[in-house]
């Protein structure tokens, strides 16, 4: 391989480490955007995801790479995984807003922040007990197809990532702007008081933004599980960091900021280990998120922040 | 006095009557039959990444102490054991600070009269000075890092001056550069990228094949580290794919482990994979999976026990209570155990008290006939026999996937100097 070639090829290896990345920080991005709430919690529920994701492949026949399915019985099988998984985990997050969340309501200050956190370890632990601390091969029906032998090689899987990726957030923005809720979520998260007051249905906002922060966490625990052929009880810890830093990075509350903060961070991490050394990775991507937030406090894309009177 | 002082002076004289009372009657006495008892502690990783191999160890030296126990004892006492985990979640496997509150529970129970652990030098390093400093020994069936036992480091981990760091396994001193002289003479590998996962078990072993490797002209083209918490080293992989090594060696446990030889498998597939007896273990065959896992090569500190004729009997046995297959270090934990057995032996036989103390100078100089043969240990603590052994993953259909007396397969005994 040409060092050009080389090159070409950590480009393509940090764009599809960063779709994973984006796909993660989607969620938690959209939550903060409508309710102002950071969720920790959002990094467990990706991992309690992709378990979910592996239990729903497996249900349906899969093992390891054992079984591979190509058209029809490929897309359908994916489609039911990943549907079955954001509802799940939708439902998951909207037990814990339920439970943690909703009696915080109002109250000032950080609670609800660090509820999430709490909320957070719990499921980390509970994952730890039930399930134990194996690393699993995940079930994985696609084929091994590879573009590109011998030098620069682009595979399926990293399409597919991004191919989700756009999907899920081509649907979220179609459903904020263009359908009722949507607008209900926009109102909400300009003012909730106002949009109280013009007849809102605050709670619900609350419940269905969850619900969609979670099933998108969910829908990158597939996607993680997939890409990866693996997956275990810690996934959520530095994957969680990462995707965290992207959406902060892109401007914590903008969706298309989250996307770009996530390809960002996986260029650093690619271009960087290459040029560098990859142990270095967390000092330099740390370095440029705090670099940033020097000069733009609120992110690459963010709107500054309006102080509440 | 008042009726309120006579009533305090008549409780306390109570109270101290009736407690010197308690105290003679339940003084030390010559106890007779089993009554008596000592404590072996055991720490190791049981939760974690590491989790399933420090199972089968505990199983091994919980084996040799039941066995002495349904003898009757040894020399009429009745051994117990002090089982304490040293992983915590936050690290996801081994955590040298919890190691360090375990030798500190080890060293202040009187009872606690040797120990037997832990699987990990990095617990290791941790647990060294504070056991030295209570006088207590603990033999490992499985740490490798040659540091704790070099006289150099003597001031850092054995202040008090006695080795106390007791080995049934050898050290990387010869794990990593013997097989460096393996893949040299046998794979004809020529260029070599090494990467380790930062623990000290991993890096230790890294260095330690990095040295023999420039030594006997084998070309390093490069050292770099995989972070255990980080899911992708597509990276690092690609960047090794591009310098095109003969072989990469990894230094290090299953955290970084699993998803490096997975990851590699797509991206140099045909690069030969090495590494020491952290990638030695199930979770390599179960997590990994066939075909990502064909043809990595690992080693063990030890002689190759678990499919001797003679030992077979023995793995039956354990088999059969634990259902799981053991490994080589459930033998040498077996093995640790069994030396602590004819410590305490001898020193009931000497007269002396059975104490901590006495039973570390009876380890220091114990001659032990034991499964990998006849145990003693050298000035440091480090064992005599030093037997490095090669094993490779070759898929074996015939059984379950993540049996590792099956799917490893044994190549022979890495050698301890370089062919030429």
């Amino acid at each position: 391989m040409t060092f050009g070639d080389v090159l070409i090829q950590q480009v393509i290896n940090g764009v599809s480490l960063g779709a994973i990345y984006s796909l993660l920080a989607l969620g938690f991005t959209m939550v903060y955007g409508i309710i102002e709430l950071i969720n920790f919690a959002h990094f467990n529920v990706f991992m309690v995801g992709s378990f979910l994701a592996m239990y729903i492949l497996e249900a349906l026949g899969l093992n390891g790479q054992n079984v591979i399915l190509t058209g029809f019985p490929l897309v359908g099988v994916l489609a039911v995984a990943l549907v079955g998984t954001m509802l799940l985990s939708g439902a998951l997050g909207v037990l814990i807003e339920r439970t943690a969340l909703r009696p915080l309501r109002g109250v000032p200050g950080t609670a609800a922040m660090i509820t999430t956190i709490g909320v957070s370890y719990i499921l980390f632990n509970l994952v730890l007990l039930t399930i134990g601390a194996d690393a699993f091969n995940f079930p994985n029906p696609m084929p091994k197809v590879r573009w590109g032998e011998g030098g620069v090689v682009l595979q399926l899987r990293e399409v597919l990532v991004w191919l989700v990726a756009f999907l899920l957030m081509a649907g979220l923005n179609y459903f904020v702007r263009h359908t009722k809720m949507g607008k209900a979520m926009q109102a909400t998260a300009q003012d909730q008081e106002a949009a109280r007051m013009m007849g809102v249905e605050v709670d619900r906002v609350v419940m269905i933004t969850f619900f969609l922060g979670s099933a998108l966490a969910g829908a990158a625990g597939l996607v993680f599980g997939l890409y990866y052929n693996y997956t275990n009880f810690a996934i959520g810890y530095t994957a969680g960091l990462r995707a965290f830093t992207a959406a902060v990075l892109g401007g914590i509350g903008n969706i298309p900021g989250a996307m770009i903060g996530g390809v960002i961070i996986g260029l650093i991490e690619s271009l960087g280990g290459q040029l560098l050394e990859v142990r270095w990775t967390d000092v330099i991507i740390f370095s440029v998120l705090v670099l940033v937030l020097v000069f733009r406090p609120s992110g690459l894309f963010g709107r500054a922040a309006v102080t509440k009177s | 006095m008042t009726s309120i002082r006579r009533r305090l002076l008549l409780a306390t004289a109570l109270g101290a009557g009736v407690s010197l009372a308690i105290a003679g009657l339940g003084g030390p006495t010559p106890a007779q039959g089993a009554e008596k008892s000592v404590t072996i502690g055991i720490d190791l990783p049981l939760t974690g990444a590491d989790a399933e191999g420090a199972t089968r160890i505990k199983y091994g030296a919980e084996m040799a102490i039941d066995e002495a126990n349904a003898k009757g004892g040894v020399a009429g006492y009745k051994l117990d054991m002090m089982t304490l985990n040293d992983a915590t979640a936050s690290a996801g496997q081994y955590d040298p600070a919890q190691a360090a509150t375990n030798a500190k529970k080890f060293v202040s129970d009187p009872n606690v009269v040797a120990a037997i652990g832990p699987e990990m030098s990095g617990a290791g390093k941790a647990m060294a000075p504070i056991l030295s400093a209570g006088d207590l020994a603990i033999i490992t069936p499985s740490s490798t890092n040659p540091d704790i036992t070099d006289p150099k480091f003597a001031g850092q981990f054995r202040p008090a001056g006695k080795a106390i760091y007791f080995r049934t396994v050898t050290t990387d001193a010869f794990q990593g550069p013997n097989m460096a002289n393996y893949m040299r003479d046998t794979l004809k590998m020529k260029s070599v990228y090494i990467l380790d996962d930062s623990g000290a078990y991993g890096v230790g072993i890294a260095n330690a094949y990095e040295g023999q490797a420039k030594k006997i002209g084998v070309k390093v083209l490069g050292h770099d580290q995989l972070n255990p918490k980080e899911a992708d080293y597509t990276t690092a992989l690609t960047k090794i794919k591009a310098l095109n090594p003969d072989a990469v060696y990894y230094g290090g446990v299953a955290g970084a482990g699993v998803k490096f030889v997975k990851q590699s498998y797509d991206v140099m597939p045909k690069t030969i994979k090495a590494g020491g007896d952290g990638v030695f273990g199930p979770e390599y065959l179960s997590a990994v999976g066939f075909p990502a896992a064909e043809g990595l090569y690992a080693t063990n500190a030890s002689p190759h026990v678990t499919e001797d004729p003679a030992a077979q009997e023995w793995v039956k046995r354990y088999s059969e209570r634990y259902k799981v297959q053991p490994d080589d270090y459930a033998i040498t934990a077996y093995d640790a155990a069994l030396v602590i057995i004819d410590s305490i032996k001898r020193v009931a036989a000497s007269g002396k008290p059975v104490n901590h103390s006495n039973v570390r100078d009876a380890i220091q100089s114990a001659k032990v006939k034991t499964l990998q043969g006849e145990v003693s240990f050298d000035e440091n603590g480090d064992i005599n026999s030093r037997v490095v052994s090669v094993f490779q993953i070759k898929h074996n259909p015939k059984y379950p996937v993540d049996d590792i007396i099956h799917q490893y397969k044994y190549i022979g005994v890495a050698p301890q100097s370089p062919a030429s």
